[in-house]
């Protein structure tokens, strides 16, 4: 729906303060951004992940004791979907070398780079192949390909600065390094990244960076992307087996402890079915569904971290995830598009964040995770957000500014797939600004791996969102498709290469399982939890008091 | 001054040499050629079947992009383009019950009556500059080539989208007149090529395709004038074949009229080409010294 | 702390104004703010196909519905379309589409290659059924027609915004699967059309061979902090701030060639 009269009225006072800024913009004078002593202070006040009442500590596994999401603890602590007992390891369904778990970006690099070493590969999915966060990522992939002015360096150093200096150095060291050959391999698969007539790559800001690295494709650089590794891994269907709607519900270790496949569940068949593999690469990505303290997502609906809990369970650490990434910008109104993401793009060319005075508040270029606590103090503590229609509060993203700056048919040339979205409902964001609010939007921590993506336990791979430790306790924007393109081939290669190389068969074991829920148990916790969830249930009360005799495993009717 | 023009989709690729010498040439003659910002292949074929609507919307689309675009003529150098959108102008001219079921059909569209008309290069030559102006325009006479014109089927009938009579056309006759060239009439000027024959039954295709060279040769022709790809592509490119194990002939150049109008005013290298002529055609001009830069 | 960051997936008490909509032929009340997917949730349905992201990128939520008296066809993603009164509507989440195999690497780039894959192109009528039925407003009648004139440069262009949900495929009269034969056409362009982008191989050039190596290791040297425990920030950690703080930030508005003051880490 178009905006309504009271939010037309109040739009006019960010046309009014607009010329002032356009002028203080051009002339270079940006609104001041915070040092980092007051975004320690912001951070600490406003921040959702400092609420301790939303977290509390795991009671069982390899990290007992550690503070998180409480949603999160919810599905560690929960028992497997299926009896370990019930399930026939003699009886294998598939067998392959590379069984990779996820069929987002990094999932898909992984198996383009194992079919390389020479390997079978076995894409297992929840949704279809591709409907992961990867499609969804906007804004573009940070990577240092100008030599003239950037480099490594300055890239790892702008990751260590946006994680709070927490992220693992020799992880950021192969973002970093690898990233530019990750844009020449995604060119040479033929992706479309935006460029200038003399082929120089077109590169913005984002939130933190010190040098314009950020690359993109129009506004869908994911989509492109996504799209381009699938189609080339559509071409290999002799090498690189896809299995749809199939998410694994459990790792398989062998009698060696060495991983050895996965226990898949067919939901549309709801059987269990038993893959076989010499090494496993774990991509199943984040978690924005488990609705951290009630808070929308930008998220695609498959994204409940499956992975951390099926790893976790196997004996793989976590760390980070006392960390969640708030993305600054999500649609607060129209409600139809609540929760959708706004590329930090905008932002990044330069679209000011202004209050319900028209009154800038913050510096639109800091860190996620400080503009997101900005943004939630300008509206509950500051009391200056701009009232919806149906009672939440935003602020504006001043999206017009950029068609002053820039032309008219800025906004719409370079944020075609936004402008189709609001145009939908009647607003043209060329014309009139966006009204956001945070949303969770990614999960900064996850699985512990090393840089060559191995776990502790052999055999087993991690690209991807489902790991942690790149990032440290925030990821600067640009940096999540470049992860999972740079760690998707790591893992692939390393996997490929594993299975073929230095995998040790043996005995299939759900023992691990058998052994996590007997865990749950000793510790009285309540048992009826079930883990990982697959997907979230949407489905709302009044249809529930109705169904007299459906049966929910966990979320799933 | 501009004018509408619609390419086809061959020019695009392998009949390149048709376009840009026709574009750089009516450059040269103070037209500008400028191309539809919307079009589709013109169907390719005019479908005879009464009930047949489907195979209009092809062509009938590219003219409502015309007309849009606010073209009250639009320009064609294909043949077969030619013939398919100018008989789909007139149907929808004439044929109100079809205009109406194409026009509700294509609703996406707006509608349209036939109000373009559609123009073979050689006719808007002959009728918009004259074959005077154009003699004064030529700035190197083809003079002592003999030059026979193949109309073949596409550009003379059906007679009412005829670019000249189909018992006896003259205008390529004039063109090459013009420029200064030599004509040389010949029986097959307007015999089928073969056209589409040339891939269900090949053989029937060659023979028509060798009765016309024969003809040719024996008037004694230095080479074919043509105006259309698929000619081009039975007469020329599949020449070496054709004459294969034939002591009778030897091999004809073939040109796009077009080309030749570049060559006559004096137009560089470049914009004919040759690349995708017929080796035979480039050993001919080198032969003659041609093309000579004015 | 965050009240108004209060919203989840589920639908909002709100005072709408209750609509019927009829699933795959079966009436439904639903609230008129709803998306037809909220719609479809609202009304009891759990998804497993059908729904991907939800943010109206993906293609999994192909929407086909029509209003009574109106022989129109309309689609939309379920994710992004608001219910209208009396709509009846099925979602296609799945719709039968060849996909022609082919060998990357050895692919040159040429109109021809696409001609060979996908031979039903040249059955196009031009029917513009599948313009007519793209949900992200995709002119692919007038891509194929680009393809179809070898003009790859336009039809990558025109196809840019596919999300390849296949509703294309569904009308299509000459049984094309369009939106297979766009994603070629964009990789042939994104690699072989495009302008080469030789900074970037430079730069992938100079870091394998160990041009930043030595800067890198040493800032890695001032190691990290582990957030739960304060002695590991250390004065090594101080440095490295140092350095981070330190930085020269490109200027907004920036020319591309701009350098910085310092060369350090760059290529001289």
């Amino acid at each position: 729906m178009p905006y309504p009269d009271s939010l037309k009225q109040l739009i006019k006072k960010v046309e009014e303060t607009r010329p002032e800024r356009i002028v203080k913009k051009k002339a270079g004078e940006e609104f001041p951004a915070l040092s980092l002593d007051d975004r320690g202070k912001v951070l600490q006040a406003f921040h959702p992940d400092v609420k301790e009442e939303g977290r509390r500590a795991i009671e069982i596994g390899p990290n007992k004791g550690y503070r998180i999401a409480n949603e999160m603890v919810d599905l560690l602590e929960a028992k497997s979907r299926v009896n370990p007992e019930d399930v026939d390891l003699s009886n294998v369904d598939y067998e392959t070398d590379v069984l990779v778990i996820g069929g987002g970006g990094a999932g898909t690099a992984a198996a383009l780079l194992a079919q390389e070493q020479g390997a079978k590969v076995i894409i297992a999915t929840k949704l279809r192949h591709g409907d992961a966060n990867t499609m969804m990522a906007e804004g573009g992939i940070q990577a240092a390909t100008k030599g003239w002015k950037d480099s490594p360096y300055y890239h790892y150093l702008d990751v260590m600065g946006g994680g709070h200096f927490t992220n693992k150095p020799e992880l950021v060291e192969t973002l970093t390094n690898e990233a530019p050959d990750v844009i020449r391999w995604l060119l040479e698969m033929g992706c479309n990244f935006s460029k200038y007539p003399d082929g120089i790559l077109k590169t913005m800001h984002g939130g933190g960076t010190s040098r314009k690295r950020m690359h993109y494709a129009a506004d869908i650089t994911g989509a492109e992307m996504m799209r381009t590794v699938r189609d080339e891994s559509r071409n290999r269907p002799d090498d690189i087996t896809v299995i749809e709607f199939s998410p694994a519900v459990e790792l398989i270790l062998n009698d060696k402890g060495h991983c050895a496949g996965a226990v898949l569940y067919n939901m549309e068949t709801a059987e269990y079915v038993v893959v076989k593999a010499k090494s496993v690469v774990m991509a199943t990505g984040g978690s924005g569904r488990l609705h951290v303290q009630n808070f929308m997502t930008t998220n695609h609906y498959g994204a409940t971290g499956d992975g951390i809990v099926i790893a976790y369970r196997a004996g793989v650490p976590i760390c980070f995830l006392h960390t969640i990434q708030y993305h600054p910008t999500g649609v607060i109104f129209p409600e139809q598009a609540e929760g959708i993401l706004i590329t930090e793009k905008f932002r990044g060319a330069g679209a000011n964040l202004v209050n319900v005075e028209g009154n800038q508040f913050v510096f639109e270029r800091e860190p996620r995770d400080i503009e997101a606590a900005c943004i939630i103090k300008e509206c509950v503590n500051v009391n200056k957000g701009v009232p919806t229609p149906s009672g939440k509060f935003g602020i504006w993203l001043d999206s017009p500014m950029l068609d002053a700056m820039f032309g008219e048919g800025y906004v719409k040339k370079e944020f075609p797939g936004k402008h189709i979205l609001f145009s939908r409902f009647g607003i043209d964001i060329g014309l009139e600004p966006m009204l956001i609010y945070p949303t969770l939007h990614y999960q900064n921590g996850g699985l512990e791996f090393q840089a060559d993506s191995t776990t502790k336990i052999p055999g087993l791979f991690i690209a991807g969102e489902v790991g942690g430790g790149t990032h440290g306790e925030n990821r600067l924007m640009g940096n999540s498709l470049l992860d999972i393109m740079v760690y998707g081939r790591i893992s692939g290669e390393n996997a490929g290469k594993y299975a073929l190389n230095g995998a040790q068969d043996g005995d299939l074991s759900l023992e691990h399982v058998a052994k996590y829920n007997a865990e749950i148990e000793a510790a009285d916790i309540d048992g009826s939890r079930i883990a990982p969830m697959l997907l979230p249930d949407y489905t709302l009360e009044h249809v529930k008091e109705k169904q007299l005799t459906a049966n929910y495993e966990g979320t799933m009717r | 001054m501009k004018i509408g023009y619609y390419p086809g989709c061959t020019l695009k690729t392998k009949a390149k040499n048709l376009e840009d010498a026709a574009i750089k040439s009516m450059a040269a003659l103070g037209y500008e050629m400028v191309e539809l910002d919307r079009w589709n292949c013109c169907g390719a074929v005019y479908s005879l079947a009464d009930d047949d609507l489907v195979h209009f919307l092809a062509p009938v689309r590219d003219l409502i992009r015309a007309h849009d675009q606010g073209f009250d003529k639009v320009v064609t150098l294909c043949s077969m383009c030619y013939n398919t959108l100018a008989r789909a102008n007139l149907l929808m001219r004439d044929d109100e019950v079809k205009r109406d079921a194409l026009n509700d059909f294509m609703e996406e569209e707006n509608d349209y009556k036939g109000e373009v008309e559609v123009v073979h290069l050689l006719n808007f030559i002959r009728d918009e500059i004259g074959w005077d102006k154009l003699r004064d325009a030529v700035k190197v006479p083809l003079e002592g080539l003999n030059f026979a014109p193949y109309y073949g089927c596409t550009l003379t009938r059906p007679e009412e989208v005829g670019i000249d009579s189909p018992k006896d056309p003259v205008v390529f006759q004039a063109f090459i007149e013009a420029i200064g060239g030599n004509i040389v009439d010949f029986p097959a000027s307007q015999t089928c090529c073969g056209s589409y024959q040339i891939i269900s039954n090949p053989e029937a295709a060659k023979a028509t395709t060798l009765e016309i060279l024969t003809s040719a040769s024996d008037a004694k022709a230095d080479a074919l004038v043509l105006s259309c790809p698929l000619c081009e592509y039975n007469i020329g490119r599949r020449q070496d074949e054709i004459i294969k194990g034939n002591d009778k002939l030897e091999n004809l150049p073939t040109f796009y009229f077009t080309q030749l109008l570049a060559i006559a005013l004096g137009l560089p290298i470049e914009d004919l080409k040759l690349e995708l002529n017929t080796n035979s055609t480039k050993a001919f001009l080198e032969q003659k010294g041609l093309p000579a830069l004015a | 702390m965050s009240d108004t960051a209060v919203v989840t997936e589920e639908v909002q008490e709100v005072k709408a104004e209750m609509v019927p909509v009829y699933i795959m032929g079966k009436r439904y009340d639903v609230p008129n703010s709803l998306t037809i997917m909220k719609a479809m949730e609202y009304a009891g349905y759990q998804y497993i196909r059908g729904a991907g992201c939800r943010g109206g990128v993906c293609g999994a939520c192909a929407t086909v519905y029509r209003l009574p008296g109106d022989y129109h066809i309309r689609v939309g993603l379920a994710c992004q379309t608001v219910v209208e009164p009396n709509m009846y509507l099925t979602q296609i989440p799945f719709f039968p589409a060849n996909r022609a195999v082919y060998d990357w690497e050895n692919i040159k780039g040429e109109a021809e290659e696409v001609f060979q894959a996908y031979p039903e192109l040249f059955r196009c009528l031009a029917c513009n059924a599948c313009t007519k039925v793209c949900p992200m407003d995709v002119p692919v009648m007038d891509y194929v027609a680009a393809i179809k004139r070898g003009d790859l440069e336009k039809a990558a262009e025109l196809s840019f915004d596919c999300i390849q949900c296949g509703l294309c495929a569904t009308r299509c009269m000459a049984e094309m699967a369009q939106y297979h034969i766009a994603q070629m056409v964009r990789r042939i362009n994104g690699k072989f059309i495009a302008p080469h982008s030789e900074h970037c191989h430079k730069q992938v050039e100079a870091i394998k061979s160990g041009y930043y190596t030595d800067k890198i290791k040493e800032v890695m040297e001032l190691g990290t902090v582990d957030p739960f425990d304060d002695s590991t920030k250390t004065d090594k950690i101080d440095k490295l701030i140092e350095l981070y703080k330190a930085r020269e930030t490109e200027p907004h508005t920036a020319v591309e060639d701009w350098k910085p003051e310092s060369d350090f880490a760059l290529l001289k």
